[in-house]
């Protein structure tokens, strides 16, 4: 039997597992949803999962009459300027800064990033 | 030891003469009769019942009704010896101090006397309910056995503990009427009537005392008790009714002169799956969920509004218990997964549950029993309640649990969704906790309370109230050790009053 561990064979083997590799990564980056720019981004990006947080922030937006994304997008920017998300977000709540989400009792921040998560959508 | 005497066999004409006669066997009767033994007053205790239930008896509770929805006045009271006590949960909590004070953003509010005027009375009170040792909020310190208690960020909810009558079988708590009749046999200065109703006060000419209550049996058999003091301890349903029917020297009832008996009646409304509780990392102790032995009581915690929560935020009393583990539904999930990432938990044991409470109502004097022309069995006018619940109450309510809410995420221990919105939601599969009070409300101006501090009706010099009825304001706990007090403070008051 003919030896198979040959380094011929390993540089072939390792190659074709970096096409691979590219090509799946690639691919999941053309087939996955693909969203247009917003104004707020920066802010977006703040977010887990955009899809479930927009369902959140449907209902956030339920709170509201006028719903000024840009306004509201600046006073996230200050809030999350030097602090993280997990910071700001007990930050409000200590502050009694609370919002409704169907029913569901979030920090304001939270709660208004996903408003602009589905306003994004929209 | 002598026994109990069968109304239905005390010689028609009888007019017996005791120094106190006590109306109604319930807890507040009962734990009166108890605290008088050996006193000097001859005493006498007329219960409508026997020692268990009877139809007949039972359908004199019979009762229509109006308004918002509300229970059967039949099913939710028990007319045996025991009263109430035959049907309770067992739940024990003593009130609080701002429950008694006046607050000028709750109408109708103040009691005569602060919770000083009870403290003496609760540990006889806790004995009788067989509650165990007074522990309540010092059960922390041995409830870490069990497990820690929920760690809430700082806010108006805390935790908060209730102590239960003693359970047997681990189903019923003590019922009064069979734990006790042998020790009211004991009572030589007692004798106990049993199927024994009042029908009517008989007020002495002008009004200013009670001079005779008629008595009958439902077979028609009649006699009176000419005692020289009387204590109501019906509940607070058929102490309205008796002052009302009874209007034959003062047309509008006894005790009646500014239009306040019947009024004010109140409960502590209980809706169902008010919140549901996630915590992120599932852990909860055993005794919120069911009862726990601790320290040799049952107990069980709770969420209650702090004292200074209440006053800051003016907000009403609420007990708020943790029910059932509950699934959630997308958004749910959604918010979950969003806020334990925002945070920064790790939320892979997360659990849910359903949240369950009572609430105070606004003390409302449009909330009232009248009189109907039709008749029962004795021939004792049928009532009507006029029955009202405020959307304020609920949304004092959901202002607590959103605190909650608050605390919870403040914490990083869990998070809640208010169940409960609009009217119809509160009032859907809502139930009541068969706490009746405030129709016989205690105030020191007679034209605000139909009892004064000393529980005496405002007018009537020898005629006395024990029980919730002389609530004016209602507190979320359960009313059974608070009204034994009460009535245990009102027992101190007579010993001197008919020395």
């Amino acid at each position: 039997m003919k030896e198979m561990l040959t380094r011929r064979n390993i540089v072939i083997g390792a190659g074709g597992a970096v096409v691979l590799a590219a090509a799946a990564y690639e691919g999941v980056r053309l087939l996955g949803k693909r969203r247009a720019p917003t104004p707020y981004d920066d802010l977006m990006a703040r977010l887990d999962d955009r899809d479930a947080d927009a369902q959140i922030g449907e209902t956030v937006l339920a709170n509201f009459d006028n719903f000024d994304a840009k306004t509201v997008a600046a006073e996230l920017r200050l809030r999350l300027q030097s602090k993280s998300l997990a910071e700001v977000m007990l930050d409000d709540v200590r502050g009694g800064r609370v919002m409704e989400a169907g029913g569901w009792v979030l920090p304001e921040t939270l709660a208004l990033l996903c408003a602009l998560a589905a306003k994004a959508e929209a | 030891m002598s026994a109990f005497i069968d109304a239905r066999t005390v010689p028609e004409g009888t007019i017996l003469q005791p120094d106190l006669v006590i109306v109604g066997g319930g807890p507040a009767g009962i734990a009166m009769a108890l605290a008088l033994a050996n006193s000097s007053l001859r005493v006498v205790l007329l219960e409508s019942g026997g020692m268990t239930l009877d139809a007949k008896t039972q359908a004199l509770y019979d009762a229509g009704e109006t308004g918002a929805p509300y229970l059967s006045l039949q099913a939710s009271r028990i007319r045996f010896l025991g009263g109430g006590t035959n049907i309770w949960g067992g739940w024990i909590r003593p009130m609080d101090n701002i429950d008694f004070e006046e607050r000028a953003w709750m109408p109708y509010s103040g009691w005569p006397f602060g919770v000083a005027a009870l403290k003496p009375h609760y540990p006889r009170a806790q004995l009788l309910c067989e509650a165990g040792p007074w522990l309540y909020e010092k059960a922390e310190q041995w409830s870490p056995q069990l497990g820690p208690m929920l760690a809430l960020g700082e806010g108006g909810v805390v935790n908060r503990w209730f102590q239960f009558s003693k359970m047997r079988g681990s189903v019923l708590p003590t019922q009064f009427g069979v734990r006790y009749a042998d020790d009211l046999k004991r009572v030589r200065n007692l004798s106990t009537h049993l199927y024994a109703n009042v029908t009517r006060l008989g007020l002495a000419p002008g009004g200013a005392k009670i001079d005779t209550l008629d008595v009958a049996t439902l077979g028609g058999h009649k006699f009176k008790v000419k005692p020289r003091a009387v204590v109501l301890a019906m509940g607070a349903v058929e102490i309205a009714r008796l002052m009302l029917a009874s209007n034959d020297v003062m047309a509008s009832g006894v005790g009646n002169a500014n239009d306040l008996v019947g009024r004010f009646f109140a409960d502590h409304p209980i809706p169902r799956n008010i919140a549901t509780l996630i915590l992120f990392d599932g852990k909860l102790a055993p005794y919120y969920l069911s009862n726990q032995s601790i320290d040799g009581a049952v107990m069980r915690a709770g969420l209650f509004p702090s004292e200074n929560y209440r006053r800051a935020h003016q907000v009403m009393d609420s007990s708020i218990t943790i029910e059932n583990q509950t699934k959630l539904d997308d958004l749910g999930k959604a918010a979950l997964a969003a806020t334990a990432a925002g945070l920064g938990v790790d939320a892979g044991n997360t659990v849910a549950y359903s949240l369950g409470g009572g609430c105070e109502v606004t003390p409302d004097p449009e909330r009232r029993f009248t009189l109907e022309p039709e008749r029962d069995a004795l021939g004792m006018p049928r009532l009507k309640l006029h029955m009202r619940i405020a959307d304020s109450d609920f949304a004092h309510f959901r202002a607590t649990l959103k605190e909650l809410g608050g605390q919870l995420l403040a914490s990083r221990t869990g998070m809640l969704r208010l169940n409960l919105k609009e009217r119809a939601q509160w009032l859907e599969g809502l139930d009541w906790g068969n706490h009746h009070m405030g129709t016989t409300r205690a105030h020191a101006d007679p034209k605000k309370g139909v009892v004064d501090a000393n529980l005496q009706v405002h007018g009537v010099a020898n005629l006395f109230v024990a029980g919730s009825s002389v609530y004016p304001t209602y507190g979320a706990v359960n009313p059974t050790i608070n009204l034994i007090a009460l009535a245990l403070r009102l027992v101190d008051h007579l010993k001197g009053a008919l020395r």
